[in-house]
């Protein structure tokens, strides 16, 4: 089961936070702040996988990417595969990727709530829900729709290019 | 503009964001909650729209790591919003703030449940999506049939279906009553028949959940399973969006190989066949190349297929292929696939018959030690660590030594640990042991557990011939500029009890040791100075003649801790200056410390309790579980081998406590505080066994050969009758209606194992007992191996002890359900109260199927495992001989029907049982004269001989005359001895354990030969 999915960026700063069993605010702050110390001592060029036994209990391991100024980080217990959830944060990235079009740290800060609703698309209760990209863009289009819809103001995917900056 | 599609939610994050520091950003994220909170007070004129605005803020300013402790109302309200937005909203936020115990949860249950039941799909797939994530157990006894309609159902989109399946894996796991197994293997079964993958994966998710809790249920599952491998692995009517970097949906693939592992086995040869062809396919189709994303997905689905492999146990030629790609793998440059290649490669190491072949890749595996990735070197010494044995301890734990130097400092304490575990485990030599622990403590003292130290300790003191050694280099280190405390103080402890052993060797007078330990006495702590003082007594003691210019060093020392503020040191001083002045009184006292009772080291035991912490959820891991768990079991019942617990080193050995009361008036003081711990002294020889025979596993053979179940077959047919009349026979207590009938004689299984200590006492189709026994002294070890030799799990398993009144047995508890090919082992304590032929009996009963399975099993606790072979000299045999004149203590009997055999096979028998023959005791060459030890609680350990007397004329008789301490010895071992050369257990296969010469000495001898004096005594 995964146990959890956090984006942060490379000061520690979580973009997205989301357990799959309950953590209380003060436990999912330090949680964060230990998966930030282990991976900012972390060289280039070496694995995604770090059991996280110290961190979360045992039999946990998290896997991570960066992805230019952002972690992306799953935990899970040994239920699951390894490389088969650094695949899943792929198609997770992916996903942002087309919908934001070339994604970048901003455009997650400003659209957290979005990026809340594409990861629900892709993992549910812990669980795979879907793994392929186009489907769940294709869910999260809907969803826009829908959003429109009954909205007048536009979910426009692209940054201001004024914000694009850090 | 708005990114969110809110204003006032993106300027709060802009806001936020322009923040210098954290003081800013609370004063700003404080200002909004009261903005929040005085707005949602204030609800009236509050639109859907504006609370969506809040709770959204609410949700970022959760994520910054603030409390919200309000609101929570606002986002559950939101879910009966009739807007879409707002509603989706109220979902998101709902499942993030909220745990599944929050009463607010319970109010929302009517309405989610409107929305799972209700037409709009985009509603369903929210509340799925929120009940999926933080359900409780009161949604699923109210959702979970709604649920379950939905996956079913034909007329629902995959999108609302595979939400449905993971929401239904949340509600079954909440509460598993909610899926009816009967009902639902059916319905699972058809939903692996699914075409959209997307479903199929969710559904996959489902079924590993019910396999994992229940495998028996989904049998019909099985085959389905297999089919989805091969259509994906032929990537047959895969979709292109299902396609990943060229693999059919890996995570389906993996998924599916997971849900496999639960099933203990696969019986039906076609599936197995055509699951291993999809395996193969996938072992050897697997090619590390450039693009990063694809190599992951492609191994993702390698690695799982290892896994599925060593579950299946398949053929060792395809386990070899398996090490080889894992070998292939340790090397590559790709760090991932380094990583899970050496994690693989120690699950391998559960695989039987494979630990060789991953011997051969040794020398990757260290260099991997040197991995500059810190999560590729720890996943590298786990596995040094589990495939150290015997035979390659000393590389690897050289290895390890030389890498403790240049090691991270997080990881230098696991290293030491391992790196001591493994030379006390598999020390080829005690020597080596000792160098190991010595490097170890200079090389990383502050990581080095007292546990370790004083394990060194006890296997130096129980070790004569390893002391000078130990002293030698303990000596060596103290030269050492500056050493670790810890070397001090294994150091002092050892030369204060060894010195004198190298008294000769230059730089080791007692004056020299005694400065050099005194030289690093002001940089130690208190608990280091107490030991030294110990060490300045003991070098004291030692010194004969007295040295007066050393005394009064001491004795300067011993003055000044009088009146030190630490009460330890301040005791210690006191007695030591008392004790020390009283010269040849205190020699007693204080002499080297008697050998440490045997017990389990603290040091390994901590290591399987730490092995046994990680529960692991896989059936591989299941299995690699059972096996710590069972050596948790064995170990922790070692050490209570009726072994008093001795917690601490002592260092000053008290003989008896009498010893204390006669110099009481002076000494009473060494009695408070428990400075001198009183060491029962136990008339026991304990044989510093470090590893501990019984932890190796008794190898259960597998189920019986071809050859075996003919002579079976042959002898349920005409000859069954005697075949079960054996069997009751041997069932003293009730009556056995068993349909299920044993393999091999019950009868000859007992006999033999009355003579040897290892071997099976009882088989039949399902399960097989096999025993391990270690007999010391009065005490008795017996492990009992139960193991499952099927595919099902046994169940209503219960072994009862049925002693006789001689027998104190204590067996630990005995699990109710033996796993499927499982192996259970149940220590059993034996105390011998007294000589007794009466024999334990096992009321062992389980339950395979319909069958119900009880057998009466004698326990091969008889009365000559409590025997030890002592030889006895003439001098010793004949006054013992004369003073036991006759009755009861002395009896004598003529044997008939004796089975017949030469001397000396006779003699071997005795040896076996085992007793010593003393040739030539007896100066008629027809005769035996025959010695042991007979140990039991009341009796203590006891001398008993005995005499035969053959005639060569006639070996269907002969007479025996018993003698010892005890009448009832004397008399139960008389008809023991009778018993077994009446009819004589088979021991022809036996390896002939060194005939005994009974050398036929004819000469009639002088009167001075202690035959003949022997002949004079019987006559």
């Amino acid at each position: 089961m995964i146990q959890g999915v956090v984006v942060m960026n490379d000061q520690g700063k979580p973009r997205l936070v989301k357990f799959y069993d309950y953590q209380p605010v003060e436990r999912q702050q330090e949680l964060i702040r230990s998966i930030y110390g282990v991976l900012c001592n972390r060289a280039e060029n070496v694995s995604n996988f770090i059991r996280a036994d110290s961190i979360f209990g045992p039999d946990t391991r998290l896997v991570y990417k960066t992805y230019a100024t952002l972690y992306f980080v799953f935990i899970f217990d040994s239920s699951e595969n390894e490389l088969a959830m650094l695949d899943l944060m792929q198609v997770f990235v992916e996903t942002l990727d087309k919908c934001f079009s070339n994604v970048c740290e901003v455009d997650i800060v400003f659209n957290f709530n979005k990026v809340h609703t594409i990861l629900d698309e892709i993992v549910l209760g812990g669980q795979v829900l879907e793994t392929s990209s186009s489907e769940v863009m294709k869910a999260v289009e809907e969803i826009s729709k829908l959003e429109k819809a009954s909205n007048s103001i536009s979910l426009v995917p692209k940054s201001i290019p004024g914000w694009q900056t850090r | 503009m708005a990114l969110s599609g809110m204003r006032g939610l993106s300027v709060f994050i802009s806001d936020i964001r322009n923040c210098p520091n954290k003081e800013q950003e609370r004063l700003r994220v404080d200002k909004e909650l009261g903005n929040v909170r005085t707005r949602f007070k204030n609800e009236k004129g509050l639109t859907h729209y504006e609370k969506k605005k809040y709770v959204w803020k609410m949700l970022y300013i959760y994520m910054l790591g603030y409390d919200v402790d309000f609101g929570h109302m606002e986002a559950v309200s939101l879910i009966s919003a009739p807007k879409y937005p707002e509603k989706q909203v109220g979902y998101i936020v709902t499942a993030c703030l909220l745990n599944e115990n929050h009463d607010f949860l319970r109010l929302a249950i009517n309405a989610i449940r409107n929305d799972v039941i209700g037409r709009n799909e985009t509603f369903q797939c929210l509340a799925l999506t929120l009940v999926g994530n933080i359900g409780g157990r009161e949604f699923a006894e109210s959702l979970a049939p709604d649920v379950q309609k939905l996956l079913i159902s034909s007329s629902c989109r995959p999108l609302v279906r595979k939400k449905a399946a993971l929401c239904l894996l949340r509600l079954y796991r909440k509460n598993p009553d909610v899926v009816i197994v009967d009902g639902w293997s059916d319905r699972m079964a058809q939903l692996l028949d699914e075409r959209d993958l997307g479903v199929l994966t969710s559904s996959m998710s489902l079924l590993v959940a019910l396999v994992a809790n229940n495998h028996n249920a989904y049998w019909i599952c099985l085959p389905k399973c297999v089919k989805i491998l091969e259509r994906l692995s032929r990537n047959n009517d895969v979709p292109q969006e299902y396609t990943y970097y060229g693999i059919p949906s890996p995570w389906l693939q993996v998924k599916t190989m997971r849900a496999l592992q639960y099933f203990p086995t696969i019986e039906d040869p076609n599936t197995r066949r055509s699951l291993f062809e999809v395996l193969q396919r996938i072992l050897m189709g697997t090619d590390v190349v450039k693009n990063v994303n694809k190599n992951n997905a492609s191994h993702a689905v390698l690695f799982e297929a290892l896994a599925l492999v060593m579950h299946l146990d398949a053929e060792k030629e395809m386990m070899s292929q398996c090490v080889a790609l894992l070998g292939k793998f340790i090397a590559v440059r790709e760090p991932n696939i380094r990583y899970l290649g050496l994690e693989n490669m120690t699950r391998m190491l559960m695989v039987s018959d494979v630990q060789d072949i991953i011997k051969r890749h040794q020398a990757q595996i260290i260099t991997s030690l040197k991995d500059p990735d810190i999560s590729i070197r720890r996943r590298a010494l786990d596995l040094l660590y589990g495939m150290c044995d015997v035979s390659n301890a000393k590389d690897i734990v050289e290895e390890l030594l030389q890498y403790l130097s240049t090691a991270d400092f997080t990881m230098r304490e696991e290293l030491s640990l391992k790196a001591a575990i493994l030379a006390e485990k598999f020390a080829p030599d005690l020597s080596w042991y000792v160098d190991v622990i010595l490097q170890l403590i200079d090389k990383a003292g502050d990581f080095v557990s007292d546990d370790i130290w004083f394990r060194v300790v006890q296997i130096v003191t129980n070790n004569e011939d390893l002391q000078p050694y130990a002293a030698v280099k303990a000596r060596e280190y103290l030269d050492k500029p500056a050493i670790h405390e810890t070397m001090v103080k294994v150091s002092a402890y050892i030369l204060g009890e060894y010195s004198h052993l190298l008294a000769k060797r230059p730089g080791c007078n007692p004056q020299e040791i005694f400065s050099i330990i005194h030289e690093k006495l002001p940089t130690v702590s208190n608990s280091t100075i107490a030991i030294l003082l110990s060490t300045y007594a003991k070098i004291l003691m030692h010194t004969q003649p007295p040295d007066p210019q050393l005394q009064n060093q001491i004795w300067a020392i011993f003055h000044k801790y009088e009146s030190c503020i630490d009460a330890e040191i301040q005791q210690r001083a006191v007695e030591y200056f008392t004790l020390s002045r009283k010269g040849a009184a205190s020699v007693d006292i204080m002499a080297e410390m008697p050998k440490f009772p045997e017990r389990q080291s603290a040091l390994l035991k901590k290591a399987e309790d730490t092995e046994a912490d990680t529960a692991e959820q896989s059936a591989i891991k299941l299995r690699a579980q059972q096996q710590t768990s069972n050596a948790l079991v064995v170990t922790d019942q070692h050490p209570a081998n009726g072994y008093p617990p001795v917690s601490q080193l002592g260092l000053v050995k008290v003989p008896s406590i009498s010893t204390v009361d006669r110099n009481s008036e002076d000494q009473g003081v060494t009695q408070a505080n428990g400075t001198l711990s009183v060491v029962d002294p136990q008339p026991l020889e304990p044989s510093v066994d470090v590893l501990g025979d019984l932890l190796g596993p008794l190898r259960i053979d597998g189920p019986p050969g071809a050859a075996a179940q003919s002579d079976h077959n042959l002898i349920s047919g005409p000859e069954g009758a005697t075949y079960v009349e054996e069997t009751l026979a041997l069932a003293p207590v009730g009556d056995q209606t068993n349909n299920v009938q044993p393999i091999g004689s019950i009868a000859e299984r007992f006999q033999d194992l009355c003579l040897k200590d290892s071997g099976v006492l009882y088989e039949d189709p399902y399960i097989q007992i096999g025993i391990k026994a270690e007999w010391r002294a009065h005490h008795g070890l017996l492990l009992l191996f139960l193991g499952n030799k099927n595919t099902a799990p046994l169940v209503s398993v219960q072994a009862l002890i049925l002693p006789p009144s001689h027998l104190k047995i204590e067996l630990s508890l005995v699990p109710e359900t033996i796993p499927p090919r499982a192996q259970v082992q149940c220590p059993l304590e034996i105390i011998n109260l007294g000589p007794s032929r009466d024999v334990a009996v096992l009321d062992f009963s389980y339950k395979f199927g319909t069958d119900v399975v009880n057998v009466k099993l004698r326990l091969p606790a008889v009365l000559n495992k409590f025997l030890q072979p002592i030889s006895v000299s003439a001098e010793e045999f004949f006054p013992q001989w004369r003073s036991l004149s006759g009755p009861p203590l002395k009896l004598q009997d003529v044997v008939r029907g004796v089975r017949p055999m030469s001397l000396a096979e006779m003699a071997n028998l005795f040896t076996i049982f085992p007793l010593t023959v003393s040739p030539g005791l007896d100066p008629n060459a027809n005769n035996l004269v025959v010695s042991t030890t007979f140990y039991s609680e009341r009796t203590r350990a006891m001398l008993c001989l005995v005499r035969i007397e053959t005639d060569p004329a006639d070996r269907t008789q002969l007479r025996m005359t018993v003698a010892s301490g005890d009448p009832t010895l004397t008399f139960e071992l008389k008809e023991f001895l009778k018993e077994q050369l009446v009819s004589i257990p088979t021991i022809s296969q036996r390896p002939a354990t060194a005939p005994p010469q009974v050398q036929p000495t004819t000469s009639p001898t002088a009167l001075s030969d202690p035959g003949a004096m022997l002949a004079g005594l019987l006559h």
